[in-house]
């Protein structure tokens, strides 16, 4: 009797969960759909004539994601990619006047460089990841105005040439699917979920929990570097707001994808993509339908919130004894 | 025929489909330390949160002294006369011995919204003073006082305004024999001013010692009230677990002799402000104990053995030479290391069972070099985790759902699998309920025998007399005293090189 009770309530609990997992990876799909038809008939179909526009603005965004998901995942945050990306992006249409082999790994290496900035103060110094991104933020930000004071910089004329849909759609999915099979196939995604779970179990089980935090912040910064060629070869020249609040975009995105703020085991992979595919159809959607910076920003806020309160892991801190 | 405190009347309590408490009912006396026992997950601490304000109340009522009781929080408790003393830490850092006391209670010593903070820290000092802790002083941080102490400030905490029922829920699991000591006598005051302690305790030599009455609740469903006179260990163990305890609760053996094969030799090792040269050898198939106060640093030693201690000196080698000076380097080589602190330290809590008992040996789970194989993993965690008979949903559960029990089990699962020949168990039975408990003794067992080595550090004196080849007792962070396996062993001489 007891025992039979005992197998349903398995049976219960294994449903729930399913449904609950259901109900988390659908819900982005959904909104994603939602959204898309809404703005559509908002502006009379125009956002589906339009589509290959609205959706050239999400290469950059998605491959950025998918550092920043890394980082979300380990736990931590970063604030400065706006100011990675900005920094880099100068780096390669500087260097692109050489050659542009050596433009994309310039970039790619200026990033990682920020990066290890990022990963020094966080893990040597033991300060928050967000006060330490913030900061770099802020510091390159800087950098980025000093160096664009005078005039833009212009990226080379080969480098304009190789703005082409098919190059930025193979690199975005290279991008992504060596970063799923990083996070799903390898070590190295079980060891962020378990540092995002919890670090000091996870450095007991073996994790060289310090270098891998490092590590993933040069990984995230390498990659937004790599990110900089993209929005190079699409803007052809860097100002002095390049790459401004990318950082925002980046974290809205992977909230809206389902990403958990805290990180942690309940993150997945899909949600660089439906985020940052959500992200953009909202963000040019409001734009079409002819709103007001202002309205739009007021928007993103709110739709912003209601998914970190939807996505927020509440299960974990429910006790049961 | 002592009068009633306390009824206790068709009470219920769930958390979504779990049943914690079903429908239960009984009465407690007053001037009586009444235990509440039962395995892990029986609704022992639910019933008590339930009094104490901390859960809220799915149906069924309290009757305190006649009069019905729903507390919504802690203060309201203590207005109606109950408090809590918990098994974890219950006092804030951050606030001093004196503002942790009188928590919730502040308004006494506002006056026109000003704190009087030299009255608050008088009558605090005063209360420690009468309570013989004078050595803490009611002005410091709480912040300064280990652990010990901490506790003891939590003892004046919850019984200083003279409550009817004070809950002392497992808190003698974290405390050495000293703080034991200070709080049975604490408890035996409370009886003798003729008021209640319900008391709950895995430890059932302790729970006859101290109760005059005892009732077991199984599966949040209530067993029996028993008067600890009439009855013995074994008469609880079977109204606790519903049937016969059968088989040897720590090993039968005596007298085998330890291999001299070394396969762990420590040599002065010294982590500042812990331990201080410490050296031993542990040999192939031998447990050997780690006793004495928690303070003495034998929780470090393990730290030190595995690798996992910041500033270390000295040396800790296998008996291949191999240098053991990171965690890593420790798993790589076949050690293993489960903590005291389980939840921090040895689970990565929300995180999955079979993710959990996967990550020490992930480089063994692919498919393609460095390609992990989901299917390996699924079958390598199911293997184990049948193994120890953990109980759980499947394998991606999460472990934060599991029981204390379950969650060592869990861990002793990733260990099993990843092979380990160097185990270093911390406090491996903590808050854990006999029946997971003799689970554990016997595996220990069964590895010594199959030579696996085996570090026990263990702040149960019968523990480590009933499992150990060889005890080491550390005091003030240096070995003390060494006893060898014997039946004549007893817990005194134990506690000689303790104090």
């Amino acid at each position: 009797m007891a025992d039979n009770t005992k197998e349903v309530s398995k049976e219960e609990a294994l449903k729930k969960r399913q449904t609950m997992n259901l109900v988390r990876s659908l819900l982005p799909i959904a909104g994603l759909v939602i959204v898309f038809i809404v703005f559509n008939i908002l502006t009379d179909g125009r956002m589906w004539n339009k589509f290959s526009m609205a959706i050239s603005s999400v290469y950059v965004t998605m491959i950025a994601s998918t550092g920043v998901f890394f980082v979300m995942t380990m736990g931590g945050l970063d604030f400065s990619q706006g100011s990675i990306l900005g920094m880099a992006s100068i780096v390669v249409c500087m260097v692109s006047k050489t050659s542009i082999p050596l433009a994309i790994l310039a970039g790619i290496a200026t990033g990682a460089a920020i990066g290890a900035i990022n990963g020094f103060f966080y893990v040597n110094r033991k300060i928050k990841s967000f006060i330490v991104t913030i900061c770099t933020m802020f510091l390159f930000r800087g950098i980025i105005k000093y160096l664009t004071s005078n005039a833009p910089v212009q990226g080379s004329a080969k480098l304009i040439m190789l703005n082409t849909d098919t190059l930025k759609i193979a690199c975005t999915a290279a991008i992504v699917v060596l970063g799923f099979i990083a996070f799903k196939f390898t070590k190295f995604g079980i060891y962020l979920k378990a540092i995002g779970a919890g670090e000091k179990a996870a450095k007991f089980g073996g994790i060289r929990t310090d270098r891998m935090k490092f590590l993933v912040y040069v990984l995230a910064g390498a990659i937004t570097g790599f990110a900089a060629f993209i929005n190079s070869i699409k803007v052809g020249s860097v100002t002095a707001s390049g790459g401004n609040q990318v950082e925002t975009q980046i974290l809205i995105a992977l909230v809206l994808g389902g990403m958990p703020i805290s990180g942690g085991a309940k993150s997945r992979f899909t949600s660089i993509i439906i985020g940052s595919m959500l992200y953009v159809v909202l963000s040019s959607g409001l734009n079409m339908v002819g709103l007001s910076t202002q309205a739009q920003q007021l928007i993103q806020g709110v739709v912003f919130l209601v998914f970190v309160a939807v996505f927020a892991d509440r299960e974990s801190l429910r006790v049961i004894k | 025929m002592s009068e009633v405190r306390l009824q206790v009347q068709h009470l219920c309590k769930s958390f979504g489909i779990t049943k914690a408490v079903q429908d239960v009912s009984f009465n407690i006396n007053k001037g009586e330390v009444h235990a509440l026992i039962g395995e892990n997950g029986s609704g022992k601490s639910t019933l008590t949160n339930m009094l104490t304000g901390i859960y809220t109340i799915d149906s069924g009522t309290f009757i305190l002294d006649g009069k019905e009781i729903h507390p919504k929080n802690q203060v309201e408790a203590n207005d109606e006369g109950v408090s809590i003393i918990v098994q974890e830490l219950g006092t804030l850092s951050g606030l001093t011995v004196a503002e942790n006391i009188f928590l919730g209670h502040e308004s006494r010593f506002v006056k026109h919204g000003i704190k009087n903070t030299n009255a608050m820290n008088r009558e605090a000092q005063s209360l420690l003073d009468k309570y013989g802790f004078g050595r803490i002083k009611a002005s410091d941080m709480v912040d300064e006082y280990n652990f010990e102490d901490r506790k003891l400030v939590e003892i004046v905490k919850a019984t200083y305004f003279q409550p009817k029922i004070v809950v002392i829920d497992e808190t003698t699991t974290a405390l050495s024999q000293e703080g034991r000591e200070e709080l049975y006598k604490q408890m035996n005051r409370i009886r003798s001013e003729g008021n209640t302690i319900i008391f709950i305790s895995h430890d059932l030599p302790e729970v006859l010692n101290m109760s005059d009455t005892i009732t077991v609740l199984r599966d949040g469903v209530y067993i029996d009230t028993v008067q600890s006179s009439q009855i013995d260990e074994d008469g609880l163990k079977r109204l606790m677990v519903g049937r016969e305890v059968t088989g040897d609760y720590y090993r039968p053996d005596y007298g085998e002799p330890i291999s001299s094969e070394v396969v762990l030799s420590v040599k002065d090792v010294t982590v500042p402000g812990q331990i201080h040269n410490i050296s031993f050898d542990l040999h192939k198939g031998e447990i050997l104990g780690f006793g004495g106060l928690s303070e003495s640093g034998m929780h470090e030693v393990g730290k030190a053995c595995f690798g996992a201690s910041f500033d270390r000196t000295g040396s800790v080698t296998l008996a291949d030479g191999t240098q053991i000076n990171s965690i890593p380097t420790a798993i790589r080589h076949n050690m293993a290391y489960t903590s005291k602190d389980r939840d921090n330290e040895s689970v990565v809590m929300n995180q999955s069972i079979g993710d959990n008992i996967c990550l020490p040996s992930l480089s063994r789970l692919t498919s393609l070099p460095g390609i992990l194989s989901r299917s390996k993993m699924k079958e390598f965690a199911n293997k184990y985790a049948a193994e120890m008979s953990v109980k759980m949903v499947d394998t991606d559960q999460f472990v934060s759902d599991l029981s204390g029990g379950n969650k060592q089990k869990v861990v002793l699962s990733r260990w099993i699998g990843a092979d380990s020949d160097i185990l270093v168990l911390d406090s491996p039975t903590r808050g854990i309920d006999i029946k997971v408990k003799q689970d554990i003794y016997q595996l220990m067992d069964r590895m010594r025998k199959n030579g696996k080595s085996i570090i026990m550090i263990s702040e149960e004196l019968m523990e480590l007399i009933g499992m150990c080849d060889r005890i080491l007792i550390m005091k003030d962070g240096a070995i003390n005293g060494e006893l060898m396996r014997s039946q004549d062993l007893d817990e005194n001489s134990l506690i000689a090189a303790m104090v």
